[in-house]
């Protein structure tokens, strides 16, 4: 064995005791004299133990230095919210643009009609949901992907951190057009907003927010089925659709929010 | 004990396959990936990353095939990703940054205070720990990356061109930090700076054109080097000459 290396398989063996004594003494041998063996020698798994132990024991030895930062559950949504890219200066303006419009709407009923909120406030969380993940628009998401609490879970964080925020300025429209109940409002937020996740597992998030704001403004503004019914008396669509895109998002759960840029 | 192990990797952007019929197995230590730019070095961690479904192939992480949805999240904790290009949250602090990932890697609530600290500090950001990320140099943001990696200690860690953006003073303290931590973890690190491989590394693997054209020792790619050979260093006489040969073959 001198000059040579000892291959893997016979640090293996050597390290499961599975060589005999003669063969276990070469072995040290050369491990005394060679770096690179020693260091790929992989430790048993009585060490590999007692090391895990150690080092669990010794975890609550040790003084806690005063820099840490407590893992507070207060902590911890700050800096999860603050992950989302939706809850960014660009779409965070929209969200406000939008309430003033609708407080425009209040002061001064003619200024604004109010299909036009129709077609806002139920897609803001469909941008929102877009931003917060993806290859285009989350800076980190390769990291991400590769994490237990990625995709879906962490998509689906962010997703009610963007329907925290949009929900009151659906309700607030709903209120100040008069237009059905605020719930009415909701609803067919929440089937958009189900259905650009579930098409996000599909083809890229930003096209598919695109494709559903699109079908969106299409239903919305078509003569035949449109305007403001769309609110009025529709609940079991909505529901339907919103089902749907459940489904279609349990389906595919392992692709969502981990999709290769 | 291998605890990464991949067999007939497939990989193809459309109709040009950037990995084929790759095989590596890999044990506790530290691991240099090298190869010539295109490869396929960043597409192989990507796959080990669990970022990249392969189109074929069977890939064991610690044991847990990835094409297995239990096993994968297992060995996704166990795992610590440093992506050749990566960006981050401007209003993120550092230990922000990496608590997040501590989070994201599902380690136990109480350890992660501690956990993060160790990180930043073993990269050298103790000082800046409070500071915005915004506010970092390239150097600071590349050891950043790396605190998050290995926060969660991992058993598989995953370094695409870690080096990049370090000076050479923090380039020898990383080369320290890789020591320490392929004592009892799988540290794989690709960079294309072949002088970085004979510092650090206990062993190399040589990636050409999708295939793995070399795999041992450090002193084994130097031998295959001979005086003719193109290369500054003896280790880049190898690193030609072994390339050379491997495309002689497949002509």
């Amino acid at each position: 064995m001198t000059g040579e290396h000892v291959s893997a398989q016979v640090l293996a063996a050597y390290a499961e005791e599975q060589l005999t004594d003669g063969d276990a003494e070469s072995v040290e041998a050369h491990l005394d004299s060679c770096d690179a063996c020693r260091a790929s020698l992989p430790p048993s798994e009585a060490v590999q133990r007692v090391v895990a132990s150690v080092a669990l024991a010794l975890d609550g030895l040790l003084s806690t230095p005063g820099r840490l930062r407590p893992g507070t559950g207060w902590r911890r949504v700050r800096v999860l919210v603050g992950a989302a890219p939706a809850v960014r200066a660009a779409w965070l303006l929209s969200v406000l643009v939008t309430g003033l419009l609708i407080l425009g709407l209040a002061v001064s009923p003619r200024s604004l009609p109010p299909w036009v909120l129709l077609l806002i406030a139920p897609a803001l969380p469909v941008v929102g949901t877009a931003l917060s993940y993806g290859p285009r628009t989350d800076p980190l998401h390769e990291v991400v992907a590769g994490t237990p609490q990625g995709g879906l879970r962490i998509v689906l964080w962010r997703t009610l951190a963007v329907l925290t925020v949009a929900t009151p300025v659906a309700v607030l429209a709903a209120v100040v057009t008069g237009i059905s109940t605020p719930l009415m409002w909701t609803l067919p937020g929440a089937a958009l907003t189900a259905g650009t996740l579930a098409l996000g597992s599909l083809i890229e998030p930003t096209y598919a927010a695109a494709v559903v704001a699109g079908v969106w403004a299409v239903v919305v503004l078509a003569p035949s089925v449109g305007g403001l019914a769309v609110v009025a008396a529709s609940a079991p669509v909505w529901l339907a659709v919103t089902g749907v895109a459940v489904v279609v998002l349990y389906a595919r759960r392992d692709r969502v929010g981990r999709q290769a840029g | 004990m291998t605890t990464v192990s991949v067999a007939g990797l497939r990989v193809s952007y459309g109709n040009r396959a950037v990995l084929d019929d790759l095989a590596i197995e890999l044990g506790v230590g530290v691991h240099g990936l090298l190869g010539p730019n295109g490869a396929g070095k960043t597409t192989l961690m990507r796959v080990l990353a669990t970022v990249l479904r392969p189109d074929r192939g069977e890939v064991r992480l610690l044991g847990h095939r990835t094409d297995d949805r239990v096993g994968l999240r297992q060995a996704r904790r166990r795992l610590g990703y440093l992506p050749q290009a990566f960006g981050f949250y401007p209003r993120f602090t550092v230990r922000e940054f990496v608590e997040y990932f501590a989070w994201l890697r599902e380690m136990p609530a109480a350890r992660i205070p501690l956990a993060v600290d160790r990180a930043i500090e073993r990269v050298g950001l103790r000082d800046r720990a409070d500071d915005r990320m915004k506010h970092l140099s390239g150097g600071m943001l590349r050891r950043a990356g790396i605190a998050q990696a290995i926060v969660n200690a991992p058993r598989v860690l995953l370094l695409d061109e870690p080096t990049a953006g370090l000076d050479p003073e923090q380039r020898v303290e990383f080369r320290t930090l890789l020591r320490e931590l392929g004592r009892d973890a799988v540290v794989l690190v690709s960079t294309h700076l072949v002088e970085d491989v004979a510092a650090a590394c206990a062993r190399v693997s040589l990636v050409d054109d999708g295939r793995l054209v070399f795999a041992g020792h450090p002193e084994g790619l130097i031998a295959a080097g001979g005086d003719g050979d193109s290369g500054d260093s003896p280790i880049e006489r190898g690193y030609t000459a072994v390339l050379r040969g491997a495309r002689q073959v497949s002509r």
